[in-house]
């Protein structure tokens, strides 16, 4: 089964740094994920952990002072990091698309909501006008806006929070992307409108077996939607693996704490479980492992050596120097039901 | 949007209500006797005492502050401004003979203004912190340290007293013949350039364009920098705005993002501001006329302030607070059309 | 604080505008030492001569003026019109040194003034909103409705020449901005949750306001005062160009320039001979005011965290 799977995008120790007057801040420092074609690439992270500024160095859309400094991005085959301005503006839009958290300031006030659905499907398949406006109205029905002959002349603060995030993604969709990167999408939703919206996405995506990658920090749409998940931690990668490893048998101390400390209703808790402690500030990193700090595995080795990205068996990558200790933990039965 | 604009309506007649009240309060500081001057046009009857009392009454101007102020506010309504000893005519002539030329200034003014401000305003923001921003930023910088009256004096010197190129004043004496005095030149708009076009006489409206010049020139260059530094800010703003990174992540070309995307969103607070900008402009009319000796409507007032002309001068101020008020309205009645969010709620 | 310090020093642009600043201010300082008064009005402008047309730099002091002094009894300390004279035989150098301590005395105060009234107006009307703040508003757009020259001009046509009227003028048409600005940023402010902490515990408004608020809110209005300085600066010279701001004679730098007008042309033939009645009291001004702009335009890049390059 795995052997069908089509490597669709490769990312390989990516580094991005930001050269801000304070200092370097290392918002991204060696971030390793796979996404296969048709699957879902959950990447699920506490805030300012990096994922955004990977989503950002992907598509090559960082804003000064940051820059990627190392690593690879392979799409299709090709690295997107040596592509020429040109050569990415060619892919964004059409083959590698992008839908943000806040549909109200990532849609441009100004300007009707069917221009901007239109815009990509003019720039990327010199299509005119009208056609494309017709082919919006048509995306905005797939997306399930009713009234889109109306909706579509119409500008987004118009629009109600979830029906913006709707022609977002209507947006996003419009020339089929291979790939589909969406950066907390659901967070400034209702819960009823997030179940709906994952649900769209998903049936979307099927229609031409496009991919996702999922940048959140909700456990729960990770559950519902990831095929596959990463874990990142002060800009690195800490776990790598399918849905069914991360969930039952996690290896990185700090997934394992993120799992814990899900509140449970079927066992009797006396408190809750906390990671320790808060995320560090870019500028001021713990040596060693970046983790270290807030571990309770931690040994000395922790303090002095930054553990590299290692492969535990085929699909599944930890960073850490003291797997077998979660394993033993896991042994004991705390992850049960979860 | 409806409700924004009939409450910007019903403003204005409390505004003018408002300039007209603090004006007369200044008027008031005057001595009834320095008031009559202003309404007389022969100074000998200002000797007469009972010329003098017969016309205080007739003019309220030793009624208590209400009814003086009503009666002052009903002449006005009128056109009776009195007389302008500096002009020696009525007020209400001393004002629209001058209104054109200062009107002919401005309005060439207005192009450069907004034309090299906003283009250089987006210039700088899209390539900021490069060379050329910093070099467009320094002439800027220049441009608001460098008051209006150095600057046009230091025009006049190079252009007309090394070069010899552009004279002050509004006419050759021999245009002037033609324009004023001809019997063969009629003056449809008395906007000088543009009659001079429609009576199909080049020379006269090359005549006209280089008096304008270093005027224009010493007008426009504050306003176009105060046009810079705010397009620049705002445009700086609106490229770290998020739908600019949406617009980029579809793959739209870098022009139009800055020029359809970003511009329009930052024009609109730009907008707003423009009023401050005529503000600027109206106040600048005064030294520059000055400077050039254009024979307008600021040109007028400098000279009656000096005489302690308070006719003129309290009509001169009466006059540009009512086209800024009245420019401000329909700034901000353009604001609510173009921005959707106000024009659709 | 320490950040904005060290900002300002590292800039080059803002670091050229503080050279300039202190050494405008050991100007003023020192003025009676660098251009000794020769009467007792300090600032009037001594006269090297009585000729109506400006006399070059380095002219000596005629000697009818001489005799005056002799007369007088006075000590003559100097005697050369150093940057020349302008339209009267009045001292160009002296003018400009002394002119230097008028302008910090005009911008300064009225600034000052003009700013202590808005930031009263503005958070009074900001703080306590409703019909208060309506009202206070209009009025500010009442004020705002006249330009700032040709307000300036027709109080100081009205109230008479003379320095002090022209401060008058400045500051009772100059206030508006701070007021918007600071009502801009309490409005803002005084939704936070702070200030409602505040409330709640009974704090009296007064104490709210200038405690909690102001502190909070103020840096900005700081920033505007600093670059008006300039400003109020070029007003008023604009005034005394125009005729009617400082007396005639007085130490100012736009009375030097006043005098320039009829004479940049020069006579015919010598286009440009009287350079010098604009060139020096151009530099003054343009300077002082550039300084200031310097100065202003960088603090307003300290405060503005966009631009520090953020993430």
């Amino acid at each position: 089964m795995i052997n069908d799977r089509k490597l669709l995008l490769a990312v390989k120790d990516l580094k991005t740094y930001f050269f801000t007057e304070d200092g370097i801040v290392k918002a991204v420092d060696g971030v390793d994920f796979e996404v296969y074609q048709g699957e879902t690439l959950g990447i699920v992270g506490e805030s300012a952990c990096g994922k955004s500024v990977t989503a950002f160095s992907i598509m090559r859309l960082l804003d000064y002072p940051g820059k990627t400094v190392g690593g690879e991005v392979i799409f299709k085959g090709e690295s997107l990091l040596k592509k020429t301005e040109d050569g990415m503006r060619r892919i964004r839009g059409k083959e590698i698309a992008m839908i943000f958290q806040e549909p109200m300031t990532a849609l441009n006030p100004v300007l009707t909501v069917g221009f901007q659905i239109s815009e990509a499907l003019m720039t990327h398949f010199k299509i005119g006008k009208k056609e494309a406006l017709k082919k919006s109205i048509e995306l905005l029905k797939k997306v399930g806006i009713p009234i889109p002959e109306q909706r579509v002349n119409e500008y987004p603060h118009q629009l109600s929070g979830g029906m913006r995030q709707r022609a977002m993604i209507a947006m996003a969709m419009s020339c089929d992307p291979s790939l589909l990167i969406a950066d907390e999408p659901t967070t400034a939703l209702d819960v009823t409108i997030q179940a709906q919206i994952l649900d769209l996405m998903r049936s979307l995506l099927q229609e031409f077996n496009g991919s996702l990658i999922m940048i959140t920090h909700d456990l729960g749409v990770i559950a519902e939607i990831a095929d596959s998940i990463a874990v990142m931690y002060a800009g690195k990668v800490v776990e790598y693996a399918d849905k069914k490893t991360i969930f039952h048998s996690p290896l990185h101390p700090y997934t394992f704490g993120l799992l814990t400390s899900i509140p449970r209703l079927d066992v009797e808790m006396k408190k809750l479980n906390v990671i320790p402690g808060t995320v560090p500030n870019p500028l001021h990193f713990p040596t060693g492992c970046k983790f270290n700090p807030r571990c309770r595995f931690t040994t000395n080795k922790c303090r002095e050596e930054e553990p590299p990205l290692i492969k535990i068996e085929e699909g599944h990558l930890v960073r850490c120097w003291n797997v077998d200790k979660v394993v033993k933990e896991v042994k004991k039965g705390l992850l049960v039901g979860v | 949007m409806l409700s924004y604009i009939i409450r910007r309506f019903l403003l204005l007649p409390i505004i003018l209500f408002g300039v007209t009240f603090l004006i007369f309060c200044v008027l008031s500081l005057l001595s009834p006797m320095e008031r009559l001057a202003t309404y007389v046009n022969d100074p000998n009857t200002l000797k007469n005492p009972q010329a003098t009392e017969r016309l205080i009454a007739k003019y309220h101007l030793d009624d208590p502050f209400p009814l003086g102020y009503i009666d002052w506010v009903k002449r006005i309504v009128r056109l009776d401004l009195g007389w302008s000893q500096t002009a020696n005519q009525s007020v209400k002539d001393a004002i629209s003979q001058r209104f054109p030329a200062t009107l002919e200034l401005v309005l060439y003014s207005i192009i450069p203004v907004i034309l090299v401000g906003i283009w250089l305003g987006v210039i700088s923001a899209v390539h900021h912190n490069s060379m050329l921003d910093q070099t467009i930023r320094t002439i800027a910088i220049i441009g608001w340290s460098l008051p209006t009256f150095i600057f046009g004096l230091i025009i006049l010197f190079i252009f007309y007293g090394i070069l010899g190129w552009f004279p002050p004043g509004r006419l050759s004496s021999w245009a002037q013949d033609i324009v004023y005095t001809g019997t063969n030149f009629h003056s449809y708009t008395r906007l000088v350039t543009i009659d001079a076009l429609l009576n199909g006489n080049i020379p006269i409206f090359l005549d006209a364009l280089r008096h304008l010049i270093a005027p224009i020139i010493t007008l426009s260059y504050i306003s176009w920098a105060f046009l810079l530094r705010i397009t620049r800010s705002s445009m700086l703003d609106t490229l770290r705005k998020d739908y600019v990174k949406t617009a980029r992540s579809k793959g739209v070309d870098e022009h139009t993002v800055i020029h359809l995307h970003a511009k329009r969103n930052a024009l609109i607070p730009v907008m707003t501001v423009a009023g401050m900008m005529i503000i600027g402009m109206l106040g600048g009319v005064m030294i520059t006329e000055t400077v050039f000796t254009y024979p307008g409507l600021g040109f007028w007032a400098a000279t009656a302030a000096q005489q302690l002309d308070y006719g003129s001068v309290i009509s001169f101020a009466l006059l540009f607070a009512t086209i800024l008020v009245v420019g401000n309205l329909v700034v901000d009645i353009s604001y609510a059309l173009i921005d959707p969010r106000v024009r659709l709620e | 604080m320490n950040r904005t310090l060290r900002k300002l020093f590292s800039n080059a642009t803002s670091l050229i505008g503080i050279i300039l600043l202190i050494l405008f201010v050991v100007v003023a300082i020192f003025a009676p030492i660098i251009a000794p008064p020769l009467s007792d009005d300090p600032y009037q402008v001594p006269r090297m001569s009585w000729d109506v047309n400006p006399q070059p730099p380095g002219s000596p002091m005629s000697d009818e003026i001489r005799d005056i002094y002799d007369f007088m009894g006075k000590e003559i300390k100097y005697d050369i019109a150093i940057c020349g004279t302008a339209e009267g035989g009045y001292d160009i150098f002296y003018g400009l040194i002394w002119g230097t301590r008028t302008a910090f005395k005009i911008g300064i105060i009225t600034v000052l003034i003009a700013a202590f009234i808005g930031i009263f107006i503005g958070s009074i009307s900001a703080y306590f909103g409703g019909w208060i703040d309506e009202i206070l508003m209009r009025i500010t757009d009442i004020f705002l409705s006249f330009p700032f020259l040709v307000a300036a001009m027709v109080l100081t046509t009205v109230l008479g020449r003379g320095l002090d009227k022209v401060m008058v003028a400045l500051i009772v048409f100059g206030w508006m901005g701070y007021a918007r600005v600071i009502r801009g940023n309490i409005l803002s402010a005084k939704e936070e949750t702070y200030v409602m902490a505040a409330k709640a515990l009974g704090v009296n408004d007064g104490k709210i306001i200038w405690k909690h608020l102001l502190p909070n809110t103020i840096f900005p209005v700081l920033v505007q005062a600093s670059m008006n300085i300039g400003s109020m600066v070029i007003t008023a010279a604009a005034l005394s160009f125009l005729g009617v701001g400082a007396p005639v004679g007085y130490a100012d730098w736009g009375q030097m320039v006043s005098f320039a007008r009829n004479w940049i042309i020069g006579a015919p033939g010598h286009a440009g001979q009287y350079w010098y009645t604009v060139f020096y009291p151009g530099i003054f001004i343009v300077l002082f005011v550039l300084a200031w702009n310097l100065v202003g335009d960088t603090l307003r890049d300290i405060l503005d965290p966009r631009l520090r390059g953020e993430l």
